[in-house]
């Protein structure tokens, strides 16, 4: 019999996934990644390495997010190695005589590689996670931000390992990580309210999930802009003639169209997102009942005016304690004086965190109440306290001395807030973190002085017989004692 | 040009015609790798020999459905390489050493033997066997677990036929296939080629007329991207009578073959 007669060779019940699911095993023993794990441990480590120790969900939830700058070039870098590798090593000619279709094989070595990724990546989130449910209560669902990072960590490799497929060389590893990293800064500089959301780096808000429900939108938006185009770029590998036949080239052909056609459903859903103080809402998207506030019991201080945080952030109320305690135990018992701090929702921001709102944190109510915004992502406690100071401060003073340590109020006013601020402990003036207060040699700062060296208790009954008078504009410095 | 007839075996059996070409041709840009040549071969080991840049490895290439022809026509194995089902029918049956043998450094000697075998779509329940059986035949069983890194030049070359012969192809083609290989592994190798030729159609791309004639039943000669000589290694070495350059007879006789067709 001849070779040409003989029958095809018989291929007895096979599992279609048979051959790809050990090509996979073996990808998986021998991907470079593997060598690289460390430094990519390294790299998430400096990427969400904070100097506060503790931190609520929606802070971790946003440190998710921010890692993806460290992660995904790095996804890239290593995926874009592993896509040139046939060129690099000259096995073309062997992959080309193989009767498994090259996209299928170029498929396993990117799955291969998003495996470790992944891994590596779920192994991040889980000991951030870990972390903060032994430090903070449970605050919500928020299993989102991890799948933004996944779909994100699915898209840098599928990125990556095209551009290592189709322009391969030494070089490719390192101008896909530098692509995607400009990427994803770019993003982080566009526009709050348009396509920049779809960085991966962007998180939806700080009150979802805390005050309310965790809100999606803006998390479903980027996994279907994400998800495409990975979809897209794996599709791409299977286009070229090379690549398989006919009927393989058309599924990659379909695979590709409808990965374009989800990333650009994403990038329009992104489109008509606008900021509500829950989050990034997205009509298509939005589930009305996200909007109703989650109902709690505070958690409270017992300083000598209750000072109360949202329980998912207790592990800050002892330094908010220390921040706030000392000025408002110069008040106690004022009328006018709050009598009670509570933790209110943040201003909706997708800033980074690190930034107070110049919304502030007005004394309002009767009996009148202190309202609080904590950030707190990334600064140290001791940073933390200051912040906290600068923002409530003043407002407290300003409820009894009806004006405020610097330009507006009398003199009298400012004299007495900038008094009862420094006996709080408060820095005023002078660089870094520092309440402004009268400039040093003017008869506002002499009496401020004056007045801030009284014992407490006679300050106290001081103010108490005349701020009526002092609210009023009516006193003068001279008056002071 | 009329195809050259494979050498008759007196075994009618082994008479088959699993390579056949007529007129092939490749061109790169303006220049000619492979121009006009016609050839059939049947089972045995078929020795191509030729200087630099004579277009042994765009003929291979073109044999291992690597590249396809630019003009004339090619049948392996009784299948048109040209429709995509017999080329996968092919390449099911089908054994390629490449001349710059790529390998992936961190794989191990088993493990890239299994890879090929597993593109090569072998029914993974054969795989294990047949990895081991051929790195056997190659005598890398004892470094079957060495990464390919650590392997001497010769080592990897006898890995590369190890991957090549795993799906104990009918068709193998061999690319400069005992460069890097000592005399030793050289001889042995001759060994599994002549082994192989009992089953299969073995092409070995050389310009070492020792391995021609120690281990091809046939040989062809190709120079300048042509076919000068087609016929057995004995009668290459009677060309060379009353030729002064070479010192052994296929020698001579290449020598000559390569002369008269430049004149």
């Amino acid at each position: 019999m001849t070779a040409a007669e003989a029958p095809a060779r018989s291929r007895p019940g096979r599992l279609p996934f048979r051959v790809p699911g050990r090509l996979l095993g073996l990808e998986l023993r021998r991907n470079a990644i593997v060598w690289v794990l460390p430094l990519l441990a390294v790299l998430l480590w400096l990427t969400s390495t904070t100097k506060v120790n503790v931190g609520p969900w929606n802070l971790r939830g946003i440190r998710l997010h921010q890692a993806m700058l460290g992660l995904a070039p790095f996804a890239a870098g290593i995926a874009a190695w592993m896509g040139s590798r046939e060129d690099r090593r000259g096995t073309t000619d062997l992959m080309a005589v193989a009767v498994l279709s090259r996209w299928t094989a170029r498929l396993v070595t990117w799955a291969a590689t998003i495996c470790w990724v992944e891994a590596a990546y779920l192994v991040y989130a889980g000991v951030v996670y870990g972390v903060t449910a032994r430090q903070s209560a449970w605050a919500g669902s928020f299993w989102w931000p991890v799948a933004v990072g996944a779909a994100a960590a699915a898209a840098a490799c599928a990125l990556g390992f095209a551009a290592g497929a189709f322009i391969p060389g030494r070089f490719a590893a390192a101008l896909a990580a530098a692509g995607l990293f400009l990427a994803i800064a770019a993003g982080m500089f566009a526009s709050q309210h348009g396509y920049g959301l779809l960085s991966p780096e962007r998180p939806g808000a700080l009150n979802t999930g805390i005050f309310y429900p965790y809100l999606p939108d803006l998390a479903i938006a980027q996994v279907i802009f994400l998800a495409g185009l990975a979809a897209a770029a794996l599709g791409a590998l299977g286009l070229p003639t090379a690549t398989g036949g006919p009927p393989l080239r058309r599924t990659a052909a379909v695979v590709t169209a409808a990965g374009l056609l989800a990333a650009g459903t994403g990038a329009a859903l992104a489109g008509t997102a606008r900021l509500e103080v829950n989050g990034v809402v997205i009509p298509a998207l939005h589930d009305a009942a996200s909007d109703r506030p989650v109902p709690y019991t505070p958690v409270c201080s017992h300083s000598v005016v209750p000072i109360c945080v949202h329980p998912a952030y207790q592990a800050y109320l002892p330094a908010v304690t220390t921040a706030l305690a000392p000025v408002l135990s110069q008040v106690a018992g004022l009328p006018d004086a709050p009598v009670r701090a509570i933790q209110a929702p943040t201003p909706a921001s997708l800033g980074n965190g690190n930034t107070i709102s110049p919304a502030g944190s007005p004394v309002s109510g009767h009996p009148p109440v202190l309202r609080l915004h904590l950030f707190g992502a990334g600064i140290s406690t001791a940073e933390f306290i200051s912040l906290v100071r600068l923002q409530a401060a003043t407002a407290i003073v300003d409820s009894v001395t009806g004006g405020g340590p610097a330009g507006h109020g009398n003199g009298a006013q400012q004299a007495v807030a900038a008094a009862l601020l420094k006996a709080g402990g408060v820095l005023l003036a002078g660089p870094g973190l520092r309440v402004p207060g009268p400039a040093p040699g003017t008869p506002a700062y002499a009496a401020a002085e004056r007045f801030a060296a009284l014992p407490a208790a006679a300050r106290h009954a001081w103010l108490a017989a005349h701020q009526a008078a002092l609210r009023a504009g009516h006193m003068t410095l001279a008056e002071l004692p | 040009m009329r195809p050259v007839a494979a050498v008759q075996d007196p075994d009618p059996g082994r008479n088959a015609v699993n390579v056949k070409m007529t007129s092939l041709t490749r061109r790169f840009g303006r220049s000619y790798a492979v121009a006009g040549v016609s050839l059939a071969t049947g089972p045995g080991v078929f020795g191509l020999l030729g200087p630099n840049g004579a277009g042994k490895t765009s003929l291979l290439r073109m044999m291992a459905t690597v590249i396809s022809p630019t003009s004339g026509t090619l049948r392996l194995l009784g299948r048109d390489p040209g429709s995509r089902r017999q080329r996968t029918q092919i390449r099911r049956r089908l054994g390629y050493l490449p001349q710059n043998l790529g390998y992936y450094p961190g794989f191990t000697v088993a493990e890239f033997v299994e890879y090929f075998a597993l593109l090569k779509d072998m029914p993974p329940a054969r795989i294990r066997g047949a990895v081991a059986a051929a790195v056997e035949q190659v005598g890398l069983e004892n470094s079957a677990r060495s990464k390919l890194r650590t392997l001497s030049g010769g080592m990897l070359r006898r890995a590369g036929i190890a991957q090549a012969i795993v799906n104990q192809p009918e068709l193998l083609l061999l690319d400069e296939p005992t460069a890097g290989l000592d005399p030793e592994q050289r001889v042995a190798f001759r060994g599994l080629l002549r082994d192989f030729g009992q089953r299969a159609t073995v092409i070995v791309s050389t310009h070492l007329v020792e391995d021609v004639g120690a281990a091809c039943s046939e040989v062809a000669l190709m120079d300048c991207g042509r076919l000068v000589f087609h016929g057995t290694p004995g009668q290459l070495a009677g060309r060379g009578q009353g030729h002064a350059a070479g010192g052994e007879p296929l020698e001579r006789g290449y020598s000559a073959v390569l002369a008269r067709a430049r004149a």
